[in-house]
């Protein structure tokens, strides 16, 4: 034991192939937040006065908010005034021509912006860079159907009355302080509208990219299905490595109407920090879906291995009567990181179900912690809600944690929750070991089986990638 | 050491202390009971400082009015080595508010520490409402520590059987509530006070 032990350990840090930076030409706003600042960004969107009523509104209420201290993270004290609240690559000089620098960037990174290439996988992506989002695909072909797939300025342009009907209308700019400078300072996002009764024929995707230096990010994307409609979401994100932390406050709103079905999947891999530490995104991310109508589906899968801090709740209120909702999760922290997630699952509705699968594993000096709430309001008749919170120890420096609360105030429906918690065992690697498979794929192989139940949750194309990124981000974490 | 707290109308303050230090090979049991009638708030704060310790916490809360019941139990693992047990089952009806808040905490060098912790509920009424917070902080690897809380309702099949053989539903029910909170009462060794105990289900 003691001499795979040595083997592992002499393995180096992880290895982030996502952290090169692209050499490009960037315009900047200057730094600091302020109303200016604001008027700035809804100017070089050219944004209708509403909308920069709605961010001068939702600054006005973040300046009296304060950080909520109630998660179990040690968070460094971070200076709004010295953040980049805008930054896009210089456009390119033809009307829907991408600089072939950012092409290479996003091929690089496994996203093709160009359609010929795309005929591998049933995938439509959204490309957002910093602020701006540079290329949506597939938009002729979905619109045929009736999609709308765009990048949330353009929706605000062609399409405001959707937009103003259901922005903020799921969470509300007051939700929280992070909700609240979204609100503020958003830049771009996804939009994506399924009428009625359209499957949607292909996975849509956005992937977000970090690149300049000094900035955060902060996307705004919104789904709306239709009664009776199908989509399947995903969403991607990495950034460069750097020794700086910056900040990714997204929120995203999904509005699932009767009948209608939403499958959104995550997978986070934003940079961790060094194995000091040193370094990372710090992701604050507010993410709610309503059920509206009835009978209504939305799913949430996520894979977690990323950021240096994550504070993230995927929830769903149940509204609409016979509706359900699901929560997969995968949280991995290795190293330095911490990152405190998990879901809401507010029921309403009558018969409303949710299911709740978190898998935590933690390693080296980090701290993973799932936080839920489960609430049965007086009219969730015959509600039901279960949830199974597994964490898993690698090493004794790390910490694993589970904060679930249940409110139930109806006699006919029924919570459930269990939680464990678990290291892998001597006996599971010996017995790797014995077969020839080696300490690092042994931990790989057990890791994957113990969250196989929300990795075959995942849409194929983003489960390839899930599995070989938990063996990335747990490289070097016996020893 | 073995400490029952049983408290009632006559008797409605918690009469044990809230703080417990547990040393090597020492244990501790403590039952608490509260019956239908009492408003009452239990803190519990158990520190585990030896090896080879065990620590047992069955508590019951009855309610049938307008009781507000609030039990939070610190269980601190501070060295390893050593077991903790938490039972705690409630039956909550009327308008009554009741809470739970359990939280295990296993200290970084506190390795082969076993922590056990259940919280279930029966919510009998549209007006009453059931909280639960139970709550595992670990920071050592090798230990074996597990939750559960649950918020249900009687067992309708249950009820079927036992009334297509000639049992009132009053009956039924009565037996479904002494059956489910059997576990806690049974640690009780005085036969008139586990009596009283379950006789008390039928005011529910």
């Amino acid at each position: 034991m003691e001499e795979s032990k040595d083997i592992i350990s002499s393995v180096t840090s992880n290895e982030y192939k996502e952290g090169f930076v692209t050499a490009i030409e960037q315009e900047f706003i200057p730094k600091g937040l302020n109303e200016d600042i604001i008027r700035l960004i809804s100017a070089k969107k050219g944004e209708p006065e509403w909308l920069l009523d709605f961010r001068l509104g939702a600054f006005r209420r973040w300046q009296k908010m304060s950080v909520p201290k109630w998660a179990h993270l040690d968070i460094p004290e971070i200076d709004y005034q010295d953040i980049i609240y805008y930054a896009a690559p210089k456009a390119p000089k033809g009307e829907g021509e991408i600089d072939p620098e950012l092409e290479k960037t996003f091929d690089k990174l496994g996203i093709p912006l160009s359609e010929r290439q795309a005929l591998a996988g049933n995938v439509a992506f959204d490309a957002v860079f910093d602020s701006v989002s540079v290329k949506t695909t597939f938009r002729k072909a979905l619109s045929e159907k009736g999609i709308i797939f765009c990048s949330f300025s353009e929706a605000v342009r062609d399409y405001p009355e959707l937009v103003r009907k259901h922005l903020a209308s799921v969470v509300p700019v007051g939700d929280n302080f992070y909700s609240a400078l979204n609100s503020a300072v958003f830049s771009d996002g996804s939009f994506c509208y399924i009428p009625k009764g359209v499957r949607c024929p292909m996975e849509l995707s956005s992937y977000f990219r970090i690149n300049a230096s000094g900035t955060g990010q902060f996307e705004r994307p919104l789904i709306i299905a239709d009664e009776g409609s199908y989509v399947s979401y995903m969403e991607g994100c990495t950034a460069p490595m750097r020794d700086e932390n910056q900040l990714h406050a997204a929120v995203v709103e999904i509005v699932v109407e009767k009948d209608a079905e939403v499958k959104y999947s995550t997978v986070q891999n934003w940079y961790p920090g060094d194995a000091s530490g040193k370094g990372g995104i710090y992701n604050f991310v507010t993410k709610r879906g309503i059920c509206k109508g009835s009978g209504s589906h939305l799913s949430w899968t996520q894979v977690e291995t990323g950021s240096a801090i994550t504070w993230k709740y995927p929830s769903t209120i149940l509204k609409g009567d016979n509706s359900s909702s699901e929560f997969y999760s995968v949280a991995v922290t290795n190293n330095y990181q911490q990152a405190d997630t998990g879901t809401k699952m507010i029921h309403i509705g009558r018969n409303t179900k949710s299911r709740i699968v978190s898998k935590g594993i933690s390693a080296g000096h980090s701290q993973n912690s799932y936080r839920g709430l489960v609430k049965m309001m007086p009219g969730a008749s015959g509600a039901r809600n279960f949830s199974q919170c597994d964490s898993l120890l690698i090493g004794d420096k790390c910490g694993a944690h589970t904060f679930p609360v249940i409110e139930n105030a109806n006699p006919s429906a029924v919570v459930e929750h269990e939680a464990t918690t678990s290291k892998i065992s001597d006996e599971q690697l010996f017995y790797c070991n014995q077969r020839g498979i080696g300490p690092e794929a042994a931990v790989a192989l057990i890791v994957n089986g113990y969250a196989r139940d929300v990795l075959s949750k995942l849409p194929m194309e983003f489960a390839v990638e899930a599995k070989k990124l938990l063996a990335v981000s747990l490289e070097g974490s016996i020893g | 050491m073995k400490k029952v707290s049983i408290i009632s109308p006559s008797c409605p303050a918690f009469s044990l202390p809230a703080e417990y230090a547990v040393g090597a090979g020492e244990e501790l049991s403590l039952v608490i009971v509260v019956l239908p009638g009492v408003s009452v708030d239990i803190p519990l704060d158990i520190t585990i400082e030896g090896e080879g310790a065990s620590v047992n916490v069955d508590a019951l809360y009855l309610c049938s009015g307008s009781e507000k019941v609030s039990l939070k139990v610190n269980m601190n693992h501070v060295s390893g080595g050593s077991v903790s047990n938490q039972l705690i089952r409630g039956v909550v009806g009327g308008n009554a508010r009741t809470d739970f808040f359990g939280l295990i905490k296993v200290a970084p060098d506190a390795q082969k520490t076993e922590a056990y912790q259940s919280n279930y509920n029966l919510l009998l009424s549209e007006e009453a409402k059931v909280e639960t917070r139970p709550q595992l902080e670990i920071y050592a690897d090798d230990v074996k520590c597990s939750h559960g809380a649950a918020v249900g309702k009687l067992d309708e099949e249950e009820q079927f059987y036992m009334r297509s053989r000639g049992i009132t539903l009053k009956e039924a029910r009565a037996l479904q509530m002494i059956s489910f909170v059997s576990p806690v009462v049974e640690k009780i060794e005085d036969e008139a006070t586990r009596t009283l105990v379950y006789n008390s289900l039928r005011t529910i």
